[in-house]
């Protein structure tokens, strides 16, 4: 009577327990993952500079991360500089990690940009992969390079037109009054007192 | 001419009043009609509060600033979230709890929603406001709700961020953010979860060297420069002897008169030498005795 009590109690323990930890004990990875677009100006052939930050919030490691961003297109942009996807091996608690990345858009317009996906193991033992999104920047608009460059541009090439074209109106003027001074430009006397 | 006017004031001041006194019974007169106001006041009273519902059901400050009981009940019925959806707020810019956030300067946070149930949640919008830290009712500001229409699928996270801009005018004031993140999921059932709900302080970050810094600086510069030229000022002209005399400058005694003729040609000295010097009018007086 007593060993059954006694087993009982055991039994009830270990479930307890397990549950207990099923629920509370569990550690966990959680990632946050932001993606910004760092440009004021989205210019069609221009770089856009695109910044994926991952940040764990959870109590575990988070382990073998991929970032992967498939919203940009091969036909849409080309890629100036960092690759769309990378792997993270870990990720500590409380660490973030940013990644970089540099497209050029091949076309002016609206265009959506979208959320890249994160997936990682929550904790070492874990068998399952966590999905996630990071953050969606929006829409933006990619301005057409000749008006980008209209605003922007040093314009030498106009700059030397101008003053090609101001050397006529300044050198006439120039060439009047010349003229004019050095027939009046006054001659050393020989002594003084002679008037004239 | 005269007496046609008179005429016609004698018409106008006897006749006219006879034909008033006769036509419509001797009624000229005009009464006064109250309108008729129907029940407005008895309800209008100083003290009470205005309730103006514009329809949407948002936020408006009444006279007293407690929130009209409409929306209470709305936000107590609403202000739950769902029990397969997990939230976790995380301070990107500035980097920590929240609890301090820079005046006038970008405040970014990242909320991660995890779809622990079965269904597509889809994430409709995240609202920031600022309120009263005694009185979480009381609104101060409220920051512009950014809407996402995100849709996160059973078993997967996503992740939204929101930023503002504290005002300046808030420096070193304890305020309230709440930060309520709305979504529905696919049976159309809508939640609203408050992730953030603290009572923050907004500080003023100390900048190196601003304009007023600067110019101050300029300022120190340019009086202790000055304070130095005056002190050696005064203090050379104690030094010096007081009433020295000034030198003298030595002159040519062989003038008889001040006048110096040395900008004159020569030509013109040697005849003034010649001729006696003499003034036009006595000249003239000469002149005319010799003549006459």
């Amino acid at each position: 009577m007593m060993l059954v009590l006694r087993s009982l109690v055991v039994l009830a323990a270990v479930v307890v327990g397990v549950l207990g930890e099923g629920s509370e004990g569990e550690e966990r990875a959680r990632l946050l993952a932001a993606k910004r677009v760092h440009n004021l100006y989205l210019v069609e052939g221009r770089d856009i500079v695109v910044q994926y930050s991952v940040h764990n919030v959870g109590q575990a490691a988070a382990v073998n991360v991929q970032l992967t961003d498939s919203g940009f297109s091969t036909e849409d942009f080309e890629i100036g500089g960092g690759q769309l996807q990378v792997k993270f091996d870990r990720i500590a608690p409380n660490a973030n990690v940013s990644h970089t990345v540099v497209v050029r858009p091949k076309k002016y317009g609206y265009f959506n940009f979208t959320a890249a996906e994160v997936s990682y193991q929550p904790s070492e033992e874990s068998v399952e992969i966590q999905i996630g999104y990071t953050s969606e920047p929006g829409e933006g608009g990619i301005i057409a390079f000749r008006d980008y460059d209209r605003k922007f541009s040093p314009h030498v090439f106009d700059w030397l037109i101008f003053a090609l074209l101001m050397i006529p109106a300044q050198l006439v003027p120039f060439m009047m009054w010349y003229n004019i001074k050095s027939k009046y430009t006054a001659v050393q006397r020989p002594k003084k007192g002679k008037t004239e | 001419m005269l007496g046609g006017l008179k005429r016609l004031l004698f018409i106008l001041f006897l006749v006219l009043p006879v034909i008033i006194s006769i036509t419509n019974g001797g009624h000229m007169k005009a009464w006064a009609h109250e309108d008729e106001v129907e029940g407005e006041e008895d309800e209008l009273s100083d003290d009470d509060e205005v309730n103006v519902d514009d329809g949407t059901g948002g936020e408006v400050e009444t006279a007293d600033g407690g929130e009209e009981e409409e929306e209470e009940d709305e936000e107590e019925a609403a202000a739950k979230g769902s029990p397969d959806a997990d939230t976790v707020i995380l301070f990107t810019k500035p980097v920590g709890a929240g609890t301090e956030l820079p005046a006038g300067k970008l405040v970014e946070f990242l909320v991660g929603f995890t779809n622990n149930g079965d269904k597509d949640f889809i994430l409709d919008a995240i609202d920031a406001s600022f309120r009263y830290p005694m009185d979480f009712n009381f609104y101060i500001q409220n920051f512009t709700a950014i809407p996402y229409n995100r849709a996160v699928k059973p078993r997967q996270e996503a992740t939204v961020m929101y930023s503002f801009y504290p005002a300046e005018a808030f420096a070193a004031r304890p305020l309230g953010l709440t930060v309520n993140l709305a979504y529905h999921d696919a049976d159309g059932n809508s939640f609203l979860e408050a992730v953030f709900n603290q009572t923050v302080s907004i500080v003023e970050l100390d900048e190196g060297m601003d304009g007023e810094t600067f110019f101050l600086y300029v300022f120190l510069l340019a009086f202790s420069v000055l304070l130095l030229v005056a002190g050696h000022h005064f203090l050379s002209s104690f030094g010096r002897k007081k009433g020295s005399k000034k030198a003298v400058v030595e002159v040519g005694t062989s003038k008889r008169d001040d006048v110096d003729y040395d900008w004159l040609p020569k030509e013109v000295l040697n005849e003034i030498k010649k001729t006696p010097r003499q003034s036009p009018r006595t000249r003239k007086a000469k002149r005319v005795a010799s003549s006459k």
